[in-house]
């Protein structure tokens, strides 16, 4: 058995330790003692958990792809190892590296760089007059845009998405049956879109017609729409995670926006 | 000789749409089946959808439907199987909605509920065919209750697949319509396939005692009441709920 110290920020507390919680269990770890707190960047979860070492990476590779973790810090006795989930899984979904074999000195931990994660505390600030405006919510969007810094741009955009998506799943669409993707992009994925933006649907792809985050010769919004479908169908098709592509954007000289869903 | 039906049809209107506002408030509580958190909780909005659907959508659709027929004679209803009816009916409806409410949406477990569902339309309707007491013997034509069940049974499916696959407003309506249509259809396909025949006015043992149009008129009002009220809360408490979450 091995004992792990893991410390998980998210963007958000509710329902974290249950959800963390199953994937521990799920990797036969027990979970021995835990602790939740917040401050201006997010929760933060701090386990401890004991289990199978043979499951040990399998563990870790869950918790740092789970929807839930913007980064944590995984540590055994006499190793301290941290991984950032990157916010921007849908560039590249696998944000996860190996831990090192034990290393025999103790090392401080890392803390997570900054330049790949969102800027929680103004997304959190923005998220209640989304909620309030919603679905004329591009004003707010613009502010949001213009009030973080370029580093964090797309990561806040795309958190801001992500938590709008959710609350309009939980809020619209989550009474039913879950559903498959296709059925979730055509039932849920689409009407709700359309509430933003004109849009076409063609099978997985999703073309954003006239995106006002995204005009020509500007910086993309697209992070938004991305985070948002992620948001929006992750409920429906769970306990599979959706990941969203973007193949193009106006602001690039493209036609439109494209963004590519997969599970 | 047979006798002749013949229908009052402002009641048969009636009749569906009774149905379909007991399909729409129980589809309405069976689609939150599974996001329920525990046992309590699920066990709760089963039998509230499986009351609204087996006493309102089914059992008072029914006696609405009989009371829109004239036999051309007097009938009453024997109260133990007229009860036995509304019970076969909530149970089979709960049944139907749990299985198709746990766990993951399949094919099988559609056709299981949609079976489940649809024989417990059609006992509800035969048991409630057979509550009936008059100078008359019932006979049928097994052909048409045959239709009737698989009616019953690919209708009740259908309303099922739309109420937990579809989303927004053909969610709610659409289902509901078509649940409606299930119920409608079983009992007037039941209905074709009934024949009075005339024993010489021969009244059945019990006949005095027998439930009579008036006492279901209240039952069915008390249902049909209890029926918009749930519809009324649930509304409610659905607006108190989008309004509460946190984004």
């Amino acid at each position: 058995m091995v004992e792990l110290e893991i410390q998980v920020l998210s963007d958000r507390r509710e329902g974290l330790l249950t959800e963390l919680g199953c994937v521990v269990v799920a990797n036969s770890f027990s979970l021995i003692r835990q602790r939740l707190t917040q401050d201006n960047r997010g929760a933060w979860l701090a386990m401890i958990v004991r289990g199978p070492p043979e499951q040990r990476l399998a563990l870790e590779e869950m918790l740092g792809t789970h929807s839930r973790v913007l980064s944590f810090e995984a540590a055994l006795s006499g190793e301290t190892t941290a991984i950032a989930a990157s916010p921007a899984k849908t560039v590249s979904p696998i944000a996860f590296a190996p831990s090192p074999e034990p290393a025999p000195v103790s090392e401080p931990p890392v803390v997570p760089s900054t330049a790949v994660m969102p800027d929680v505390a103004r997304v959190e600030h923005i998220l209640p007059k989304l909620a309030q405006d919603y679905p004329q919510i591009y004003p707010w969007l613009v502010a949001l845009e213009n009030s973080v810094d370029d580093a964090v741009r797309e990561a806040s955009l795309m958190l801001a998405g992500r938590r709008t998506g959710a609350w309009v799943y939980k809020r619209d669409y989550a009474l039913g049956a879950k559903l498959s993707l296709a059925d979730a992009i055509k039932r849920i994925g689409v009407p709700a879109l359309r509430l933003l933006a004109d849009i076409e649907q063609h099978g997985v792809h999703v073309h954003i017609l006239n995106s006002p985050l995204c005009a020509p010769g500007v910086r993309s919004g697209c992070r938004f729409y991305g985070g948002y479908v992620e948001g929006l169908l992750s409920g429906s098709v769970a306990p599979k995670k959706v990941f969203v592509r973007h193949l193009s954007c106006r602001s690039t000289g493209a036609a439109h926006c494209s963004l590519e869903i997969s599970h | 000789m047979s006798m002749q039906l013949s229908y009052d049809w402002l009641l048969v209107l009636l009749s569906y749409a009774v149905s379909v506002l007991g399909s729409f408030t129980a589809l309405q509580l069976a689609v939150a089946i599974p996001l329920v958190t525990n046992h309590h909780q699920k066990t709760a909005a089963v039998a509230m959808a499986g009351g609204a659907m087996g006493l309102g959508a089914i059992w008072a659709m029914h006696f609405i439907a009989m009371l829109a027929c004239d036999t051309g004679m007097q009938v009453t209803y024997d109260p133990s199987l007229t009860a036995l009816s509304a019970l076969v009916a909530f149970a089979a409806c709960s049944a139907g909605l749990m299985i198709v409410g746990s766990g993951r949406f399949s094919g099988l477990k559609l056709l299981a509920a949609g079976t489940c569902m649809g024989l417990g339309v059609g006992s509800m309707h035969y048991l409630g065919m057979r509550a009936m007491m008059m100078s008359a013997i019932l006979s049928y034509d097994t052909g048409l209750v045959m239709l009737s069940l698989v009616i019953a049974i690919v209708a009740s499916m259908v309303a099922l697949w739309l109420a937990f696959n579809l989303r927004g407003p053909w969610q709610m309506s659409a289902s509901a319509l078509v649940m409606g249509a299930a119920v409608c259809g079983m009992h007037y396909t039941g209905m074709k396939a009934a024949s009075f025949y005339d024993n010489d006015g021969q009244l059945p043992d019990g006949y005095a005692d027998g439930l009579r149009g008036g006492d279901l008129g209240l039952t069915i009002f008390a249902i049909a009441t209890t029926l918009l009220v749930l519809m009324l809360v649930l509304y409610y408490w659905r607006q108190r709920y989008r309004s509460s979450l946190s984004i």
